[in-house]
């Protein structure tokens, strides 16, 4: 295992277990012991130990159920990380219930319109995507699409990736057509964008997606014209790593 | 350093935790507090920290886990003497009970606990360097105990699969008792043990009751029990705490004692049996000791002693005793033993020097006598009862366990009761 991460969780281990004894005694602790509670969780998640970091989320989750002033944004908060961590553990099902739970939960207390909820739809559009429910998982990307453009407006790059994956869901359902529109107005808005922005992996990703559909359409000079491109920009990347595939909707941030 | 972690579940296990850790702080020169009265003798025993962590100012804190639905007896234990021994983080109490309902334990409440109970086990094991195994303290015909000690057996096995558990089990018992579900609690409970723990010392508390009753002259009640649990406890224990020779890990306990899986059932008794404050009369010669070590009357379960046979049996003496005298006198008891007809008739033998706090010498037997199958043919006959009339199960139904899961537990130990039978 990596040195830095172990000591990272051991260290995290001791706050969780200072924090127990603090919220033992006094109850007001319990969301600084929360806030512990999922920074090591995150630890466990990133160690691979899934088992002990479901345990985490779960214990941080019905703490926060005990609190006698019921707080919609924390709880939230966890299910979307719990549906996170079984979406990175492959178990789809628990992570769409847990994802749909913290939605429910955020429209219910008037939180609809912010970008938390919108990286949701777009976790759980990308979960049903993989369940196979095409129709779902258009509906939660297009949900997530309106949210974005509503909190970021129209140039931003989260804009660019739900349109970039509601591309790649047409594709696979070989909606050709449908697919070169999403994964223009992609490139567009990706091209655009500012150097702190712009992220060359997604940049080239979308030439590649993009090759693909003209393929599929049979223009094959314009194909292969996308392709070059995403090599190149491949090429003057050198050992960039992209980043994560999904986002984690983040979200404890409570204290006291 | 091969740890040992104790959980101690519901009101029964902690009661008997109270007492337990007691016991085991006088043996290893400890104050209540943890703080050791002699530095130089405490650092001189090498498996201190097989139950023991060392904290800072060289102040020891048992390796345990303190659960309850209740917040009781832990805090009647944080409000007494004892009350600077435990870490604080380990100790789990959430309200309200399981109301004497396995379900209860197991479903309803048990969910909204177990992560959090996982987590400070994980936790606790983390700090070890390499863990043996567990011990649990419960009874099984409680709510929390049973439940949601069924439900912690579940969850351990499964996050680890290769460390042994060991359970103290305490069974219900209609001479004392309090809730009239308890055979049901019992058996849900029992068929956890037989799936998931490697050995279950059975403390009947008929039988508990019996043999406090004839050591008393009035009428038991738990404490008396729960002392003679804990001195059965600290003495199976003490070949793990101690440096000797056999049963040093709970691996040779299991090797010792479960000739077929899942018949890993085990009953104890403990000599001489005196009730508490009256330890510093006893000067027992040892061939009395070695009698009263395996007299039938002294073992803590209702065994059925004429129809059934030794499977194997371990004994332990303590303080006091002469290597030569213990040949002797055990070559006669081996002798009038009943051991089934395939097993060796071996008795496991092993001396310790220190004794039980205010006992000068003291034994211990560790049996696995296929009468033990009369404990679990009197809880199936009291379950059937209630259960061929529907009696109580509704509350087990509201609670998330079906009939079916009752009956599928019914069969289990009755199963099992007939495996031992078969076994004879």
């Amino acid at each position: 295992m990596d040195p830095t991460l172990e000591k990272q969780i051991a260290s995290a281990s001791r706050s969780v277990e200072e924090a127990r004894r603090l919220a033992y005694h006094d109850p007001v602790r319990i969301g600084a012991l929360v806030e512990q509670i999922s920074v090591l969780a995150d630890l466990r998640q990133k160690e691979g130990d899934f088992r002990k970091a479901e345990s985490l989320y779960r214990e941080a989750l019905f703490r926060v159920l005990d609190l006698r002033k019921s707080d919609p944004e924390l709880l939230s908060g966890i299910y979307s990380l719990l549906a996170y961590l079984y979406d990175r553990w492959g178990k789809m099902d628990e992570a769409a219930r847990f994802y749909e739970k913290a939605l429910e939960l955020s429209e219910r207390n008037g939180l609809a319109e912010t970008d938390k909820v919108a990286t949701i739809k777009n976790n759980l559009a990308m979960i049903f995507k993989s369940l196979r429910n095409h129709e779902k998982a258009e509906q939660y990307y297009h949900e997530a699409l309106e949210c974005f453009l509503r909190v970021d407006g129209e140039n931003s790059p989260r804009v660019a990736s739900v349109y970039n994956n509601l591309g790649v869901l047409y594709y696979s359902h070989m909606e050709v057509e449908r697919a070169q529109e999403m994964h223009e107005r992609a490139l567009g808005i990706r091209q655009q964008l500012k150097q702190d922005d712009m992220d060359p992996a997604d940049l080239s990703q979308t030439f590649i997606n993009l090759g693909a559909v003209y393929k599929a359409s049979g223009d094959f000079r314009k194909a292969e014209e996308c392709v070059e491109r995403a090599k190149k920009i491949r090429a003057s990347m050198n050992g960039f790593r992209p980043k994560p595939r999904r986002a984690a909707a983040l979200l404890v941030d409570a204290n006291g | 350093m091969r740890e040992i972690l104790s959980i101690h579940v519901g009101q029964c296990g902690n009661q008997i935790a109270d007492r337990y850790w007691r016991l085991v702080l006088r043996e290893h020169g400890l104050t209540e507090a943890g703080v050791p009265k002699d530095p130089a003798a405490t650092a001189n025993n090498a498996n201190m920290e097989v139950f023991f962590t060392r904290v800072r100012d060289g102040k020891y804190t048992p390796r345990a886990v303190l659960v309850d639905l209740e917040p009781g007896v832990i805090a009647r234990i944080e409000g007494g003497d004892m009350s600077q021994l435990f870490d604080e983080s380990s100790i789990v109490r959430k309200i309200p009970g399981a109301a004497n309902n396995w379900a209860r334990g197991y479903n309803v409440e048990g969910e909204r606990v177990i992560d959090q109970i996982m987590n400070v086990i994980d936790a606790a094991v983390e700090k070890t360097k390499s863990l043996q195994g567990f011990l649990i303290t419960h009874s099984i015909g409680g709510g929390s105990g049973s439940g949601l000690g069924s439900l912690i057996l579940e969850k351990l096995r499964a996050a680890y699969p290769k460390k042994k558990i060991f359970t103290f089990s305490v069974a219900p018992s209609p001479v004392i008792s309090d809730s009239a579900v308890e055979p049901y609690n019992a058996i849900l409970t029992l068929q956890r043990i037989r799936d998931n723990a490697d050995a279950a010392v059975i403390l009947d508390n008929e039988a508990l009751f019996r043999i406090a009753k004839s050591r008393l002259n009035r009428s038991p009640n738990y404490m008396d029990l729960n002392h003679i649990i804990a001195l059965i406890m600290s003495s199976v224990t003490a070949s793990l705490r101690f440096p000797g020779k056999l049963n040093t890990d709970l691996g040779e306990f299991v090797t010792n004692l479960v000739p077929f899986p899942g018949n890993h059932f085990l009953t104890a008794s403990f000599a001489p049996m005196r009730s508490g404050g009256q330890e510093g009369q006893v000067r027992s010669n040892f061939p009395d000791l070695a009698r009263e070590t395996f007299d039938q009357n002294n073992f803590t379960a209702a065994i059925d002693w004429n129809n059934g046979v030794y499977l194997s049996a371990c004994a332990l003496f303590r303080g006091d005793v002469r290597a030569k005298e213990v040949e002797e006198n055990m070559a006669a008891i081996r002798k009038s033993l009943n051991f089934a007809s395939y097993v060796p008739t071996g008795i496991k033998i092993g001396c310790a020097e220190t004794a039980p706090d205010g006992f000068s010498s003291s034994g211990l037997a560790l049996v696995n006598h296929t009468g033990i199958a009369a404990v679990f043919e009197r809880l199936v006959s009291q379950f059937d009862i209630m259960f061929d009339n529907h009696a109580y199960t509704h509350w087990y139904e509201a609670a998330g366990v079906s009939r079916d899961m009752m009956a599928t537990a019914r069969n289990t130990v009755a199963e099992l009761a007939q495996s031992y039978r078969d076994a004879s």
